[in-house]
């Protein structure tokens, strides 16, 4: 079976600072992966670069066969991507459910002649989709915030929240930039729940994060990363006790 | 017109938006946002010539350099007065160009309630015939203003490089931030560039009021062929403003030797869209940074 | 009574300006100068056909619209694709001109004398000869648009729309196309200013260049902003309250030339204000950051 994403040879040098050296990676179907390095090692440049944010120096990168190097982010997405961000992005004065909703592909409301000329499937696909964001809610365990603002929620539940939205959006692929960090144990372990859960649903995951816990716990490879480039590969495990990660992390 | 005669008229052209877009220029580099207000503290500068001398009768060369000055001091308040605070509040750049859009407003309505909206004119007595050259007839206004605007171009260029306040006013412009944490006070160097910058723009509008008279409105399109200018050269370089005044003066006055004049600021906003489009960081800017994720 | 009735149109005109400003700007948070340019576009394209090819009103009006909104399209796809203050730049840029072009194009426009003489619309045989009629035509095209408005943020459009204005890398990181969006809302928002303008020209019967400067374009912005940016309800409001203040100054016993120049000074004023205290307008919901 072909791996959901292949990232062959990827260069990308910020005014003369390599960010990513000669990367390659598969990413088999159904699986998670765990990338892991220093700060400043590039990993969130990955995935910057796998969701066309920025544009990458040489090298290929194919999704489902498909090379989406310089595909403009929105289409990249479009073809089955969804990613959230270390710097959290959300829409924080929206409520929970708008965020959700927002996310949702190929929604018919989106064009304006449907709102005009087809109101009727407009409010049906936007009822059948609020029935969804409620499911999704309480999948995760958020449902009773589904109309706060996102601004009043806790980081914790803001990340759920992104989680959330990654899910709505039907992606096959989800790129999870720290998922874990920064919240409490609890929610941590909810959210771990969740991701761990993912590939028997037919999703790929690819985190990034520092959490060495949450990443033995659910990543079936790991990958450590340095300087742009990739450092070692392998099952949980037998990363954990390589003596280049174990030099990085000590230090 | 013979083509020496469109040469000279874009010249003096280019002399004029060079020291708007040059004031406007130095601002920008500063606190990043669009000074409309700019526009205003041209306008200005021609109408304090006009009430100094024509209103309090002082004699011309005296209103001029006092008018210099106010228009320096213009420049200030509306920076201390609404500008500072709210930087200091983190207002974005935004709801500063709107901030400096009212002041806009306010102030030109001010000057057309005080000195009417009719054409005001402080040319009185100027000897008013051309000197000819080769078949050119050159204003001895016209040359003041190329002469005038080149000697300050420079004066700037030499300032920013040289001098401990110029330098200052060039770490802030790059980085804010290292600036303030290297022990310089930013809103000090920010009114002083204020002051620079609105004493250049005054000097642009009194140089116009001479060759073409004055009226309420007369900064708006000043200001805008000075953004062009600026946005065609890069902004934070002085000698891409100078560049990008230069062609935008040429390519307004070569467009009009063969098309006709009301074409003139279409030609600009052309250029300038052409430019947005495709080179948006200018001739001689850097490169504009992308959005942060 | 009449002229009761004048104030009334004149609000309806600035009604539709003002919300279908709010629509570019508050809802999707692109800065845009140049809604007098569109206002006028509309105004001269009624006024030139119905003078030279004494074309009816309801086609005039099409034209208006569909001419306005192809010229939208003409400086909003290339303009957004810059952001923000840059934006703003080139479409103040466009609004200087557009009104460069109404005012020196003499042999089209008819240049500062403008253009005179505009006939009275008849719409299916019923000819808008009295201040009632007018009102009434006004109020209606006022109530289209306030629903196509409201009908457009409410949607799931809407809520793309929002998202943009709030955070356009997310939007884009959800798989919205947000460069068609901004130029969609942007067409259309310059669509309804022209509809503004032709009522406007076919109104007074006469127009010049100057009804549609820059300083048109700060005061429709200002009223969209006074009364909030991100709320069709403040446009409304606002509108209503800035189109009579000079009318409410002049009854104070204020000389009319002096009452234009208040007005400016006014809301130029609480733009200001605004922004140092309460970005977000009276009643908006947008407060211009990032």
């Amino acid at each position: 079976m072909t791996p959901a994403l292949n990232i062959i040879n990827v260069n990308k040098n910020f005014d003369g600072t390599i960010a990513l050296d000669d990367f390659s990676l598969e990413v088999p179907r159904n699986s998670i992966t765990g990338i892991i390095g220093p700060n400043g090692a590039g990993k969130t440049t990955l995935f910057n670069v796998i969701t066309g944010f920025l544009p990458l120096d040489s090298g290929k990168i194919t999704f489902n066969d498909k090379n989406v190097a310089r595909m403009p982010s929105y289409q990249i997405m479009r073809l089955g991507v969804a990613r959230t961000f270390q710097q959290l992005r959300l829409i924080t004065r929206m409520t929970v459910q708008d965020n959700i909703l927002l996310s949702f592909q190929n929604q018919a409301g989106e064009h304006l002649k449907n709102t005009f000329f087809f109101p009727g499937r407009v409010k049906e696909e936007e009822k059948r989709n609020e029935e969804k964001a409620t499911e999704l809610l309480s999948f995760m365990g958020i449902e009773d915030k589904a109309s706060d603002l996102v601004e009043d929620l806790s980081y914790g539940q803001q990340k759920m929240v992104s989680l959330a939205c990654c899910l709505a959006s039907g992606a096959d692929l989800l790129l999870l930039d720290e998922p874990v960090a920064g919240i409490n144990p609890e929610t941590i372990d909810n959210i771990l729940s969740v991701i761990a859960k993912l590939p028997e649903g037919g999703k790929t995951v690819v985190l990034i994060e520092h959490n060495m816990d949450a990443v033995m716990q659910v990543c079936h490879t790991v990958v450590f990363m340095d300087e742009g480039k990739k450092i070692v590969e392998g099952v949980p495990e037998s990363v954990r006790n390589d003596p280049a990660v174990l030099k990085a992390y000590l230090e | 017109m013979s083509l020496t005669q469109t040469l000279v008229n874009s010249l003096s052209a280019a002399a004029v938006y060079a020291l708007v877009a040059l004031g406007f220029a130095l601002i920008y580099n500063t606190v990043r946002f669009f000074h409309f207000a700019h526009g205003i503290v041209f306008t200005g500068g021609a109408y304090f010539v006009f009430l100094l001398k024509v209103w309090l009768g002082f004699p011309l060369f005296f209103s001029i350099i006092v008018a210099i000055g106010l228009s320096a001091i213009l420049g200030c308040l509306i920076e201390i007065s609404i500008y500072r605070r709210l930087r200091h509040k983190g207002a974005s750049s935004l709801i500063l160009l709107l901030a400096s859009l009212g002041v806009y407003v306010v102030l030109q309505n001010i000057v057309s309630m005080v000195f009417g909206d009719d054409i005001k004119t402080i040319r009185s007595g100027m000897v008013e015939e051309g000197i000819n050259i080769l078949g050119t007839k050159v204003t001895p206004i016209q040359i003041a203003i190329i002469a005038v605007s080149l000697s300050l171009l420079v004066s700037c260029f030499l300032f920013l490089k040289y001098t401990k306040i110029g330098q200052s006013m060039r770490a802030v412009a790059n980085d804010p931030e290292l600036a303030c944490a290297s022990g310089i006070e930013s809103d000090r160097v920010i009114l002083a560039t204020f002051a620079l910058g609105s004493a250049l723009a005054g000097i642009a509008g009194i140089l116009v009021a001479l060759d073409v008279d004055m009226s309420p409105t007369m900064g708006m399109n000043a200001l805008m062929m000075g953004v062009v200018a600026v946005i065609i050269g890069g902004v934070g370089s002085i000698p891409g403003v100078a560049l990008g005044a230069l062609l935008l003066g040429m390519a307004q006055h070569l467009g009009v030797w063969k098309i006709s004049s009301q074409w003139q600021d279409a030609i600009a906003f052309v250029i300038l869209l052409i430019f947005l489009l495709f080179r948006p960081q200018g001739f001689l800017g850097r490169k504009i940074k992308k959005v942060t994720i | 009574m009449e002229y009761l009735l004048h104030i009334l149109i004149l609000i309806g005109i600035y009604i539709i300006l003002s919300v279908s400003l709010n629509l570019v700007v508050g809802y999707s948070g692109l800065l845009s100068i140049a809604h007098a340019a569109f206002y006028g576009v509309g105004a001269y394209v009624a006024a030139l056909l119905a003078l030279k090819l004494h074309s009816p009103f309801l086609l005039n009006i099409i034209c208006a619209v569909i001419l306005s909104g192809l010229l939208g399209a003409l400086v909003g796809i290339p303009s957004l694709r810059i952001r923000d203050d840059y934006f703003a730049i080139a479409t103040f840029a466009f609004q200087v001109i557009t009104f460069s072009v109404m005012n020196n194009w003499v042999s089209f426009t008819g240049g500062p004398m403008g253009l005179p003489g505009i006939p009275q619309p008849t719409i299916f045989g019923l000819e808008i000869n009295t201040h009632y009629r007018f009102l009434s035509l006004v109020f209606v095209l006022g109530v289209i648009v306030l629903w196509v408005c409201h009908k457009i943020v409410n949607s799931p459009f809407g809520r793309v729309l929002k998202s943009i204005r709030e955070d356009e890398i997310f939007a884009q990181a959800q798989g919205k196309n947000v460069a068609s969006c901004k130029v969609l809302v942007f067409v259309i928002g310059a669509g309804m200013a022209s509809v503004a303008g032709v009522m406007y020209a076919y109104y007074i019967s006469f127009i010049d260049p100057t009804s549609f400067t820059i300083m048109e374009s700060i005061f429709i912005l200002s009223i969209v902003i006074i009364g909030g940016a991100g709320n069709i309800w403040g446009s409304v409001l606002a509108a209503a309250v800035l189109v009579i203040l000079p009318e409410a100054l002049r009854f104070l016993g204020m000389p009319s030339s002096i009452a234009a120049n208040m007005r400016q000074i006014i809301y130029g004023a609480l733009l200001v204000i605004l922004m140092l205290f309460r970005p977000q307008g009276f009643i908006g919901e947008y407060a211009f950051k990032k």
